[in-house]
Formats: structure tokens, sequence, C-alpha cells
């Protein structure tokens, strides 16, 4: 029954409101049909459901085959959340609920309706999981399955697409779409016209994921950066020569610190830009970015740490000389450096499909987000058996010090009892240190993060036993299904989950939680706080904690607002980036979405030729009569499309340039986006005209006997992502208010 | 800016938006110019006449300025959106001093909706006390000043067709708000910008009817040349900026294809906006308000007779002198205020930009500083000459009190309008381009 509250929630539209009892009804009606459902054969049970997609019998039908062939009875529930699906809702199911399984009969419910489904996951081991996992169902329903990994072949990526249900990685998606953007063969491409996604963890992969778009960058030169660069900045020291801004996302030079420079570089630095960039770019790699926070190092080469997944992003690699200077600092060899190629946010690659649908176990939470950005409302499907975990208030400590101990002792005191513990670390360093700290005090903890992450599989089957003691980072946060090793253990009160701090997002805290308390089980979850937590400190710098009681913690409840109030901070802040993202970029993929009509034209058709023909009409005859008509035309196609490509390169550049210094326009009372729109257009019609000029002057230049590469059209290749920058100065307004409010606190800012 | 409308009609998604702002500024008009219940709407007209001839127009100048005449009609709309300004003002200013709105405003998006929702609340609070007190005064046949005539606006005295009617202003001042918010999501521009200026074009024809009625045809022409030069010459003054170039200095860039500098601080000529000219102009309005207040006491006073006679009204050289030398003051004031060179030169440090041979920090902030004070000379110069212009027309061409091209109006209608136009610029994309690629 639909309380009142309930209805007016519904009418306005409030996250999580969709109305799930018409679902409900279905599905109890096909609880009545499950004995007639047992009796059919596979054929008969395949036309069953095939016969109308969403009804009694359907469910009914496909409960009965994944009974069958994976030996698990769908619940109620589950079939519930397959049937919000299949009417494109974003699903919120509780951890342990089968979520796997409730996609899995949505995607072939929707292939039952001829559409091809990509499920979407977060990362490969998980598409792959699934995949394998729901085969045999997939198998009986008569419907194709394949998945696609980081490492799979462009053979192999073009068979997975042509089945039927497709899993795989959103970057895979991604990067495929990117690549077949380039291809200068038909032949070369992919990705069939996208149809329906259907996205696993939809708050990770549709908002966290979001905030930056996926960047395909091409080889250039081998890196420029200055190994004596990185030498230089080592000798200066934070505080005197150069300071962190309070969000410690950006260093800069004191005047101290510009002295030192430039009388070691003899220089007068600020008229030598490249060379700003240089020492910038040195300083930013010598003081923001920390070996085993953000970056690893392994084989002789830096890989980077996604922050949110906590694993090895193997595409991603800082932009336009960053990479190269974390190189020098780490005195590896410089690897390639490259410019950005193509780019498509989350957004405009998923918005591509007519129908998406989601699940995981936080969706409410980014409601707002997915309403704002996908059109996508959120069904609750309320858990099968009721979630007896006891999540305890988090323990505040003044220090950091404190907190490490405290956690510590706890952590020694449980392993005692021989409970099963999960401890999630925010970084790869932090897991590192706790398990020193564990081993030294006799404990022996198994520890997972992005350094082993081939392991990952059999830790987590582990993680779950009695006496074990697991050291995770966020990797073990999501999508893990970690089952109790034995009824000793759900006696003992079940898995035990230790957060060492708060993430900046609740959701990554609920996932964490999540991980203990599957099905009904027991379990428990706590987080440890301290006033010198990254979080603490970077969103609410000026606060300080109330004082703590006599065993050194903090009971007072404003603490406990501040942590949140933090946390919302740091939620208010990656919105914000995340809806720049998307405003900035959108008016760059409409021109996408145009220049690729006429790169579709040339590449499928003769429209390059065409136009060289017409540009250039007697050339073009001479060309005909030195070699043949197809030869011109297949030259012409990959002298435009090589130019075509180049020149928007060099679009996203300047765009990129733009993009960095728009909000100085806020300074003269102009809108910033209105701003950057308004140079698009103009940008555009140049790179039109540049195509053209340049792709007569290859024309015109064109020595049909020799490779164009060595015409100088020599294309790029390989890929990584970057992160775009926000708008700090706020309108008049805001900084009428800001003054005030400074002179009213008597607080000196800047 | 006429191409880009014509564009703009071309473009489907934006000739959508253009239409639903349109029609949104009909159902605004409507009711305003829709007589509230219980209104002896004869009479009130009649009052309206009679006040707008009489000597305390200049107030009622102003008060019909931002509602479009729609207050004095006593019509649904009568208040406008001025509750709504006064309550975000009102909010904006709670949140320095409250911590935690502060606090809610530090959260993003989540903490501004609260924000906004309270914003709301205090507007309807505003409106009943606003509708009360206008439905009060019309009640007591005050609304129209000392010099009203007898005539019952209220066409009934009862408590109920009070209540009715300060409920139905109550609600149009909601229906505004929703309105203008409407338009910002999804209409051009900025709902509230958009609604004033409505109001301020509202008042147009028929002032200019007026003018062409009392004064002729010679005048009538010689108003309209005048108006349309300064409009001219107010939005060149205000597309007019100095750009400083900047360079971020965090990426290796390599060839580029476009030449010319994108990233700079755009420093306008007049960078203080319109708001001196309101401050200065409200400050005026202090003397004269004194001067009703003390003038129906008995007993003489040196110091009230003087400001009757040179703050009373607006042609006295001591009134203009001030007025000009105030808009200049104001515009310093509020430059160094909303530009803080030190803030700005902070924030370019932090994010790795310089100006090209000036070092970041304190020499960059006074190189700023530097320009910024030689460019707000002719910035304050010029807002002072715009807002005079009425007055010497007043006086010169005897035109009436109610010159429709007020230095206010002018500048919120050019300041409007290039922003809404820039914003349709924004939104136009290419649709066809003939040429190399088909």
């Amino acid at each position: 029954m639909a309380s009142l509250s309930q209805m007016i929630r519904r009418f306005l539209e409030k996250p999580g409101s969709v109305d799930i009892a018409p679902f409900e009804r279905t599905v109890a009606a096909a609880g009545a049909l499950a004995d007639r459902a047992r009796d059919l054969s596979l054929e008969e049970l395949r036309e069953m459901a095939a016969a109308n997609v969403g009804s009694a019998e359907f469910c009914a039908a496909v409960r009965e085959v994944a009974d069958r062939t994976l030996g698990e009875r769908p619940f109620d529930v589950q079939l519930v959340g397959t049937l919000a699906m299949l009417s494109g809702n974003v699903v919120e199911m509780a951890t342990g609920e089968g979520k796997t399984l409730a996609g899995a009969l949505a995607a072939a419910g929707f292939a039952l309706r001829g559409k091809s489904v990509h499920a979407i996951s977060v990362n490969d081991y998980l598409a792959r999981r699934d995949a394998e996992w729901m085969a045999p169902f997939y198998t009986a329903m008569n419907l194709t399955v394949g998945w696609i990994a980081e490492a799979s072949t462009a053979e192999e990526r073009r068979a997975a697409y042509a089945c039927d249900i497709t899993y795989a990685n959103v970057s895979e998606i991604g990067f495929d779409l990117l690549r077949d953007r380039l291809a200068t063969d038909p032949e070369a491409t992919v990705q069939p016209v996208p149809q329906v996604a259907l996205v696993d963890e939809a708050d990770s992969v549709l908002v966290d994921e979001a905030r930056v778009p996926l960047v395909l960058a091409g080889a250039t030169d081998a890196g420029a950066a200055v190994p004596e660069m990185a030498a230089l900045v080592r000798r200066l020291s934070r505080g005197y020569h150069f300071e962190l801004d309070d969000e410690g996302r950006n260093v800069f030079l004191t005047a101290k610190g510009t002295d030192t420079v430039e009388s070691a570089l003899g220089i007068s630095l600020y008229d030598h830009p490249g060379t700003v960039t240089e020492v910038n770019l040195a300083l930013h790699a010598h003081a923001l970015l920390v070996r085993d926070v953000d970056y690893i190092v392994r084989d002789g080469r830096v890989q980077l740490v996604n922050p949110s997944r906590g694993r090895v992003a193997q595409l991603q690699r800082w932009p336009d000389g960053l990479q190269a200077a974390v190189e020098a600092k780490e005195k590896l060899a410089p690897s390639d450096t490259g410019e950005i190629l193509d780019s498509i946010t989350i957004q405009g690659l998923l918005t591509r499909y007519p129908e998406i649908c989601g699940m995981t176990g936080t969706a409410v939470a980014v409601g707002e987000n997915l309403r704002e950005f996908y059109q996508l409302k959120v069904a609750v499907i309320a858990p099968n058996r009721p979630c007896v975990r006891e999540d305890e208030p988090d323990r505040i400590y003044p220090s950091l010090i404190d907190k490490e101990l405290a956690l510590a002792d706890e952590i020694v005191a449980q392993h005692a009892t021989g409970r099963p513990i999960l401890i999630g670390t925010l970084d790869v360093a932090e897991s590192e240190s706790l398990a020193k700290e564990l081993r030294s005090r006799g404990l022996e903890p198994v520890v997972l993060n992005a350094k082993n992450d081939a392991e990952e599989a059999a830790i987590i089957a582990r993680a779950g036993e009695l006496g074990a003691l697991t050291v995770s980072t966020q990797m073990a946060g999501r999508g893990t299904d970690i089952r109790l090793g034995s009824p000793e253990v759900a006696e003992l009160g079940g898995l035990l989950v230790i957060g060492t701090g708060r993430h900046p997002s609740s959701r990554l805290d609920d996932q964490l939680r999540g991980r203990s308390g599957r099905q009904g089980d027991p379990g428990r979850s706590v987080f440890f706080v301290s006033g010198e937590d990254d979080l603490l400190k970077a969103y609410l710098p000026e606060e300080t904690l109330p004082k703590a009681e006599k065993d050194g913690r903090i009971r007072d409840k404003q603490a406990a607002y501040l942590v949140g109030h933090a946390q919302r901070i740091a939620e208010g802040v990656n919105t914000e980036i995340h809806r720049n993202t998307w405003r900035y970029t959108r008016v760059l993929e409409e021109q996408r979405t145009r220049l690729l009509d006429h790169r579709d034209r040339i590449l499928y058709g003769d429209a390059g030729a065409e136009a060289l023909r017409d540009a250039r009409p007697e050339r073009y005859q001479e060309l005909v009569e030195q070699s043949s008509e197809e030869a011109v035309a297949a030259a012409a196609r990959q002298i435009v499309l090589f130019h075509l490509d180049r020149c928007w390169t060099d679009h996203l550049g300047y765009f990129a340039d733009l993009r960095e210094g728009i909000h100085l326009r806020a300074l003269g009372r102009l809108s910033p986006i209105d701003e950057f729109n308004r140079e698009a257009l103009p940008a555009y019609r140049k790179l039109l005209e540049e195509i053209e000029k340049r792709s007569t002057a290859s024309f015109d230049a064109l020595d049909l006997s020799a490779p164009l590469a060595e015409q100088g059209m020599k294309r790029p290749s390989a890929t990584w992502t970057y992160l775009v920058s926000e708008n700090p100065f706020g309108s008049d307004w805001d900084r009428v208010l800001r003054r005030v409010s400074s002179a009213l606190r008597g607080r000196k800012k800047g | 800016m006429l191409t880009a409308l014509t564009r703009a009609f071309r473009t489907p998604d934006l000739r959508k938006k253009l239409l639903f702002t349109l029609g949104i500024i009909v159902i605004f008009r409507l009711g305003s110019v829709l007589p509230t219940p219980g209104v002896n709407t004869e009479n009130a007209r009649k009052a309206l006449e009679a006040a707008q001839s009489s000597e305390l127009s200049s107030i009622y100048g102003m008060v019909q300025l931002f509602s479009g005449g729609a207050l004095l009609k006593l019509s649904v709309f009568a208040l406008g959106i001025m509750p709504y300004i006064t309550a975000s003002i009102i909010l904006q200013l709670l949140t320095v001093v409250i911590p935690r709105l502060e606090a809610l405003k530090k959260e993003g998006q989540a903490g501004t909706a609260k924000i906004t929702q309270y914003t709301r609340y205090l507007t309807i609070g505003l409106a009943v006390l606003q509708s009360t007190a206008f439905v009060a005064l019309a009640r007591s046949g005050q609304l129209f000043g000392t010099s009203a005539n007898d005539l019952p606006i209220l066409l009934n005295d009862d408590i109920f067709t009070v209540v009715v009617m300060v409920v139905t202003m109550t609600a149009g001042t909601a229906v505004i708000m929703w309105l203008g918010e409407l338009i910002t999501d999804r209409g051009v521009g900025n709902g509230m910008s958009i609604l004033i200026f409505t109001q301020i074009i509202a008042v147009f024809p028929s002032e200019l009817m007026n003018i062409f009625r009392q004064k002729g045809a010679f005048t009538f022409t010689i108003v309209m040349i005048v108006g349309i030069f300064m409009i001219a010459a107010v939005v060149f003054v205000e597309q007019a900026q100095r750009r400083i170039p900047v360079q971020y200095a965090k990426r290796m860039v390599g060839r580029r294809m476009y030449g010319g500098t994108s990233t700079y601080i755009p420093l306008k000529v007049n960078q203080a906006g319109i708001i001196p000219v309101i401050f200065a102009s409200s400050l005026l309005y202090l003397p004269q308000l004194l001067v009703t207040l003390f003038a129906n006491s008995q007993e003489s006073n040196v110091v009230v007779e003087w400001i009757a006679q040179n703050f009373g009204s607006g042609d006295t050289p001591i009134y203009m002198a001030t007025f000009f030398l105030l808009i200049v003051f104001f515009t310093y004031f509020y430059v160094s205020i909303t530009f803080n060179p030190v803030e700005v030169a902070d924030n370019m440090k932090k994010y790795g930009g310089f100006i090209p041979g000036i070092r970041p920090g304190r020499p960059t902030a006074e190189y700023l500083n530097y320009v910024l004070t030689r460019l707000t000379a002719p910035g304050s110069l010029y807002l002072g000459l715009i807002s005079m212009v009425p007055i010497f027309a007043l006086t010169l061409a005897g035109a009436t009190q109610n010159f429709p091209f007020g230095g206010t109006s002018i500048l919120i209608m050019v300041g409007v309008g290039l922003d809404t136009v820039k914003q349709i610029e924004s939104q136009l994309q290419q649709r066809n381009y003939e040429g190399f690629l088909r």
C-alpha cells in the first residue's frame, strides 16, 4: 500500500519514488503460474517468455529457466527489479540481493524484444565474471552473450558486440566508440548502433565516472619533461618556496621560490611562458602527486590509481606533459607524450542509447543527478530479508595518531574473537602502512589493493571465513560479494566492516558498509574518523572539532555534524565538476556529431573525392590520367580524413586553452559558459575552412606513388584521460558577500 | 543582433524557447493589467491620473517604473517582482551572518536549493506584508498621496474584500516568481531580468503617447532621436572593455590552428554596471522623504526649507551636482568591492596563470589595480552623464516628468538586452554551412 506521504513524494518526483506496485502485482501473478512453468520444456518456456516481455508469463518463465540452468530461483524482489529495469528505471537494491541475476533477466527481456543489450559494468573483472556466470541462462534462452576486456583484440570485440548481450566496462565501450570515430577503413570499426544500455553500479558509472570525459589521446613525440626541472624543484621546500591551496589541488611558487628558480635558471621567468610551464609541471608532480596514493610505480612505469575505485586505471595518463613530469620525478625513462584526438563524456556516450536502465545499491542519494543528467528515475526495491547489520556511529578522534592507535586496538580485540574483519582504507599507501602496523602487532592481514589486483577473486572468496583479516582499498568497496564462511561466523556476529576514514561521498561509505549483512546475515560496520583526515582538512579548513573526552574519543554531536558537513561539501564540489564537464563539452559534442556526419560520408562514400574534384578539377583530372579513378578516390578519401582528424585535434586543443581561462570572463560581468559557447561557433567555421585549405594543399602536392605517411600525414595512437577545472570567482554578488563576510569576521583573505 | 534573432528563429529548439518566453511575458502583462477583485477600476484610474500630474509624481515614477504601472492599478500582479528580489537580497545577506545558512551554501547545489526554498517562503511573507499595506492605504484613500481626491478606490470596505485582495496579490507574487523561474529554466535569459525589462518597456508606449499628445510632434521627434542616440551610446560603451591577456602555464601545448589569445581578463569601461545609479538615486530620495514628513508640521525650519528648495525636485543645480558626485563615488566604491585585484591575482597564481612579463602575486595585483583605476574614471563619468540626461532633457525640452528614456531605464534595458542576446548567441549553432564539406 502506498502511503499518502509516498504519493506526495511521487507527485513531487522525489528520487526513489517510482511506483513499483504494478510490478509487484505482476510478480504475484507470476507466482501462481509457477506450477504450470515447472512442467514445460525449455522450448515452451522460451516461447512463453518471448510472447509478452514484462508480463506475469515472462516472469514465471525466466524464473523457471534461471532455476534450471543456474540453480538459483529468483526471489520476488529480484523479479520486481527486473520489471522496473525493463521500464527504463534505475533500481536500488541492497547488497547481496542478487542484482546480477535481476539484471540478467532484464537483459534477456530486452534481447527477446529484439534489441541488442550492452550490460555496462565498472570494471573488466565484473564484466567477465557476470557474463560467464549468466551464460548458461542466456544459452538456454537461445540468446548469445559476450564480454570485452581491456586486452580484447578488435576481432574479439567485434564478435562480442555481435552477441545479443555484451558485458563490458564503460570505458571499453567509450574507447571503442572513440576509436571507431577515427577509423580510416569501414572494415576497422567494431561497434554496432547502440540500442539498450543496462548499467550495473549505476551511480558509479553515471555519476562518479562522468566527472571526467573519456579522452582518446595520440602519441606524438617522446616526453618533453626536463630531468633538470625535477632536480630543481626537489630542492624547493613547501611553505617557503612554494605553497598549496586549501583543497590541496594546486601548487604555486612564492616570491622567494620565483627568485630561487630565476637565479638557478638565469632568466626572468615570466618572460618565458614555456619555462614557466616546465617549472609548474615539475612542481605539480613533486608536490601534489603522491606515490602510492595517486599512482604506483610498477614494471618501471607510472600507473594511475583511480580514486573512487581504488584500482589501477590502465588506460589513464596525465595530460599535457604532466605524465612526463612524474616520470622525471621518479627518474624513469619518459614515455610518449601526446595530444587529445577525440573525447566524449559518459553522458554523451550513454545518451546515444535510446533505452537506458540501471541498478545499484545506492541510487537514491544521486537521484537528483540521475534526473538532471540522464532523465532517469529511481525505483527502490525492498530487500528480500530485512538487513540486520548494525551501523555504529562514527568514532571520532582529535588527531590522526589517536585514531590510528584506537583503530589498531579495535582490530586486535575483534580479531581475537575470530570474527572476520574487512578494513576499508582510502588509498594504497594507507592500506600498506596499516598492514605493517598490524603485522608489528603479530597479526597476519591479507592486503588487497591496486598492486595485487590479480589475486582479487581469491582474496574476496576467503574474506568471510573464520579469523579472516582483510585490508583493502576501495577495490573491495563495490560489486564484490563476501559470503560468510560458516554458521559459526554468523554466531560471532558476522562480518565486521571497519572504515579507516569517511570517503568524499556518503555513497562510497554505504557501499563499504554493504559488504556486510548480505541477505539478512548479521554484521556490523564502523568508521574511524579524525580531525586531521584529508576530508576535513580539505573542505573545512577553518573549523575545529569539539574537545575529546577522557578516553580520547569525541562524542559531541557537533563533531558528527561537521564530518557530515565536510562530506556534503565534497559531494557538492564533485557534482559541480560533473555539471561543468557536461556544460563545457556539450557544444563540442554537438559539433563533433555534425563533423562525424561529414566524416561518415567521406568514409563510407565518395564525399572526399567529390569535394576535392570540385575544388581542384584540373588537378583531379591530371591525377586520374596518371593512375585510375579508384586510386585517386581512395587517396582523396585518406587525405580529407587525415586533415579532418588533424584539425579536430587542433580544435580540441584550442578549446582546452579557452576552457582553462574562461572563468576570467566572469570578472567583466560576462557569463563564462555563454562566452565559451559564443567562441565555439566561429571556431567551428574556422575548423571547416582549415580542413578545406589543408586538404586541397595536400591534394596539390600529392604523389600517388608514395605512402601518405611519408607525405606528412602520419597518424598517432595511444589512449588516456584528463580532468577539467572549475570557476572560482562567482557572480558580482558572491564577490560582494565574500568581501562583507571577511570584513565582518576580521579575517584576512588571500 | 537582428541576424542573431532571425537565425535563432530558424533553429527549432531556440524558436521554441523564444516563443515560450514571449508566452510567459504575455501572461505576465495580462496579470499586470487584470484588476484585483474589489477594486473600483474607474475611480482608481482617475486617482492615478490626478496623482501623476501632481507635485509628488517623482516618487510614483520610480514605483511605476519597476511595477510596469501595475502597482497603482492595483492589479493581480501589483507587487511585481520586487518582493522576490528583496527576499533574495535579504537571504544572500543573511548567509553572511547566519552560520547555518553559510554552511548550507557551502554544500553546493543541495544546500543552495534549500536557500532558494527559504527565499520563496520569505517572498510570500513579504508579499503578504506589502499587499496588506497597499490595500490598507487604498482603503483609507491615501494610496495616491495626500492630494488624492475622495474617490473610493475599493468597491467595498468590508474585511472579506480586503482579505480577498491581499490573498490575490500575494498569490500573484507567487505566480510571478514561478513565471520568472520558468523563463530561467526553459526560456531564454534570466527570468527576473526579463520580467524587469518587460515592466520598464511596458510603460514606454503610453509615456511616448503622452508626450506626443501634450507637447506635439516636434518635441516627440526630438525625444525619440535623443532616446535612440542614447541607447546606441549605451550599447557602445557597455560593450567596451580592456582585455588584459593572461597565460596559463600548466600544460605543454603543441602547434595551434587559431591565432590570437582567447584567455584574458575583460575589464569593462563600465565595470560597476547599474548599481551606482540605483544607490545614488535611492540616497537622494531620503531628503525628499524627509521633506514630505516635515512639510506638514507647522513650525518652519531653515534646514527643512533649504532641503525642500534644493532637493524637492530634480532640476536644481545642487541636486544635479550631488547626484553626479554620488554616482562617481559609488562607481569607485562598487568597483573596489566587486573587483579585488589581490584576490584575482591570488587566484591566477594558484591556477598557474600570469600576465606575460609580470610576476604573479603582488606585482600582478598592482598592475590590475593601476589599469582598473584608470578605467573607472571614464566609467564613472559615463554613468553620471547618462543619468543626468533625463534631468537635462526635462529642463531643456520641457518634457513631462516621466521622460521615458531615463538613465536607469536605459541602463537596465540595454544590460538585460545585451545579456539575453549573448545567451541566445551562445545557443546558436552552425546549422547549414555551405562549403567544401557537404
